[in-house]
């Protein structure tokens, strides 16, 4: 597979060009997927909206009304009520460590059952897909034993090593299949070479599987930093606690305050929005990247 | 009795994961000064800081602090669902806080008395005298079984407020149509039949959550006694779901929604936007708890509103709040006892009424805002009754879901009252089962 050979011309013919802009369809997939983008954008306008709305407006206008002055009150409150930069601390250092450790951990197995081709790597493999479907409920009561048995509740460590098994889980999983394809000429030379094990790993698979690590690095960060349940349990102090536990907090019995609900809801998926702007290359690499060059 | 080795010791194992070490706790804590000399106390509760809970015990950890110098109090804000989720297992780890709010019921604060992992308080409550300070509707959601029912047994918590079910009406709209604040049934039917003739629905109602089944409730309520709610909260005996006071609560209700005064799409409303909707002045009449209340005081300005007590009915749905309980694995459980005690002291309750809140052991004449007092007063003059009725989802487990369900049927109009009333007996009475009674 190559990755220069299929690129698509940037250049059309001018005349198809001209052919095309006349066509009446074009504007009406144009008016389409506008209309698809504002579906798409809705939940986090009206969020928007909401989270620079006074509570009194809110009240007298309803949810889709626009605010007639801006109202940053309820962001700032939220801020301070629960200490978010300490939250958004707390998310960003198990996150990365998560990511880190997850590919890391990813690489290590898949190297072994993709291109090391082990011993019944195919049950290792359904293994760890199980392990990917069990829902975490399932694994609620007996994490919470073992981490308390070993000290680790109420810990940020107990949730760093519990997703990195998860993730790592899935990256096992997905890579495993990226590494079967993985082209033997490369394998061969490197063997040529002279290179052991280790040295065929770091210099050779890893480099060339690069974009793809990137894009399990992104994926594991956003999704550990959106995991609500698990922590939930597992971070009882307020200052362990992450980002989405926090956002919690707003939630009570019977009643809810929207507005202040809406601007901890905004400031709350702006990180992981900027992260997964910032890193939004590594993900267009596509996920089966790979090449001979 | 023969158990094969097996079973017995995976019983042993169930019964020493499920007790844990709650049960080493129990042996030694007989006198109260238990904790006395502890150096920190941490505290937790789920209310936001500009409730009239929340604004009443900061004032209550200032007075701890004034009062227990050297003492540092830990606070922390929890989220209810946090609480609601893991309390049995924080507090059966060593993360336990050493005083915390927690919901009252059979399947929270009943369950955790049950397996051991609250205090017995009620030597304390005596002592103290804050089971002179409840009225005995309050108490029962105070007192456990050992089975973890609710209504006798040991105490294991104290309320500081309470909470019921009161009519808003919007004054403006009253006015505008010539109409008096209803004293009974009938005239409360009046009034809504003149709205209804006039195109405007006079029901604010959320379908799709709490707020419609306790019109049902409430109803229901108003052909029923103590001995009745006894039977149907306590257990005390059979509830027959055909008998007078359900069967007319569920066929009214129907009428209700045939009539106008429930709007057909109000299946699906939630309890927030019903509330939104009463406050942008849609709707003239919302029946609901006495928790809007506060909010409403601050966010409704474009009308004058005001409540009244479900019109005729001597009991009405409510209860307390939710209870101050002492994890047993609390490091500092006489100075837990002391924080109770001065939340029920008489100007902390007075600082709860100032600010929407309804107060346990309120004295009405200290509560300077006059908008505070009518709810004070109308739940003085509930209290005075014993009227309060708790909640129609309380005796089963799940049983919340079905109700939602059954009233949705009513109000969409996809079954009849009888067929609603068979479907929420069923539950109950597999519950009942399950107790063995």
């Amino acid at each position: 597979m190559t990755v220069t050979a299929n690129r698509p011309k940037t250049e059309p013919e001018p005349t198809v060009r001209a052919e095309k802009r006349a066509n009446p369809v074009r504007f009406l997939v144009l008016a389409g997927l506008l209309a698809l983008l504002l579906i798409i954008i809705a939940p986090l306008l009206i969020i928007t909206i909401n989270a620079v709305k006074s509570p009194a407006d809110y009240a007298s206008g309803g949810p889709l009304s626009l605010p007639p002055s801006l109202y940053w009150d309820g962001i700032v409150d939220f801020w301070n009520r629960v200490d978010f930069g300490q939250k958004l601390w707390n998310s960003f250092i198990t996150s990365f460590t998560v990511a880190v450790l997850g590919v890391l951990l990813s690489v290590l197995n898949a190297y072994a059952l993709g291109i090391g081709k082990v011993k019944g790597r195919l049950w290792f493999l359904v293994f760890f897909l199980v392990a990917n479907l069990l829902p975490q409920e399932v694994l609620v009561y007996p994490l919470y034993f073992l981490s308390k048995e070993a000290g680790l509740y109420d810990s940020l460590i107990s949730i760093v090593i519990i997703f990195t098994v998860i993730q790592a889980a899935f990256g096992t999983y997905l890579l495993t299949s990226v590494y079967q394809e993985f082209p033997t000429e490369l394998l061969d030379a490197a063997d040529v070479d002279g290179a052991g094990k280790l040295r065929t790993l770091w210099s050779v698979v890893v480099p060339v599987s690069r974009p793809t690590l990137g894009v399990l690095f992104t994926f594991f960060f956003i999704w550990t930093w959106n995991e609500f349940f698990l922590p939930l349990v597992f971070l009882v102090s307020n200052d362990n606690q992450t980002v989405p536990v926090a956002l919690g907090v707003l939630q009570g019995d019977r009643l809810m305050d929207v507005t202040m609900t809406s601007s901890s809801g905004l400031i709350g998926i702006l990180p992981a929005l900027l992260f997964f702007l910032i890193f939004q290359r590594t993900l267009t690499r596509g996920i089966t990247a790979g090449a001979i060059k | 009795m023969i158990r094969s080795r097996a079973g017995l010791s995976a019983g042993a194992l169930l019964l020493a994961a499920s007790l844990g070490l709650a049960a080493c706790g129990g042996s030694d804590d007989s006198s109260s000064e238990e904790g006395a000399d502890a150096k920190v106390l941490s505290l937790w509760h789920y209310e936001g800081p500009n409730s009239a809970m929340g604004i009443a015990w900061n004032k209550a950890i200032e007075e701890f602090k004034s009062s227990h110098p050297g003492v540092e109090v830990k606070f922390e804000e929890k989220s209810f669902e946090q609480i609601q989720q893991n309390a049995q297992m924080i507090l059966n780890s060593d993360s336990a806080p050493d005083i915390m709010e927690y919901n009252k019921g059979n399947a929270t604060a009943g369950l955790l008395s049950k397996q051991g992992l609250l205090t017995d308080l009620t030597e304390e409550s005596s002592k103290r005298g804050w089971d002179k300070a409840l009225n005995s509707s309050l108490q029962t959601t105070t007192k456990y079984d050992d089975d973890g029912i609710m209504g006798s047994g040991k105490t294991f918590g104290v309320p500081n407020y309470a909470e019921y079910v009161e009519v808003y009406y919007n004054k403006d709209l009253f006015k505008k149509y010539n109409l008096q604040v209803p004293t009974t049934l009938d005239e409360f039917t009046k009034v809504m039949d003149t709205f209804v003739q006039n195109k405007v629905t006079p029901l604010a109602v959320g379908g799709a959550e709490y707020p419609a089944q306790q019109i049902l409730y409430s109803l229901a309520l108003s052909k029923a006694d103590r001995a009745w709610v006894d039977d149907y909260q306590l257990y005390k005996n059979k509830v027959d779901f055909k008998g007078p006071q359900l069967k007319y609560g569920a066929d009214t209700f129907k009428q209700w929604v045939d009539k106008g005064y429930i709007a057909k799409n109000s299946a699906g409303i939630k309890a927030e936007d019903m509330g939104v909707s009463f406050t942008q002045g849609k709707f003239p009449i919302m029946i609901s708890g006495s928790w809007w209340y506060g909010r409403f005081v601050n966010e409704i300005k474009g009308f004058e509103w005001g409540t009244f007590l479900f019109p005729g009915n001597k009991l009405h749905p409510g209860s307390s709040g939710n209870l101050w309980v002492v994890p047993e694995k609390s490091k500092a459980k006489a100075l837990a006892y002391d924080f109770i005690d001065i939340t029920m002291k008489p100007e902390i309750q007075a600082l709860l009424g100032n600010n929407g809140g309804v107060p346990v052991a309120a004295d009405a004449a200290a509560i300077t805002d006059p908008k505070n007092k009518e709810l004070i007063e109308n739940f003085n003059k509930v209290s005075g009754e014993d009227g309060l009725a708790f909640y129609p989802d309380w005796p089963a487990p799940g049983y919340y879901d079905v109700l939602v369900a059954g009233v949705q049927g009513l109000i969409n109009g996809s079954k009849t009252p009888d067929q609603v009333l068979d479907e929420i007996a069923k539950p109950y009475d597999e519950n009942l089962a399950d107790l063995g009674k």
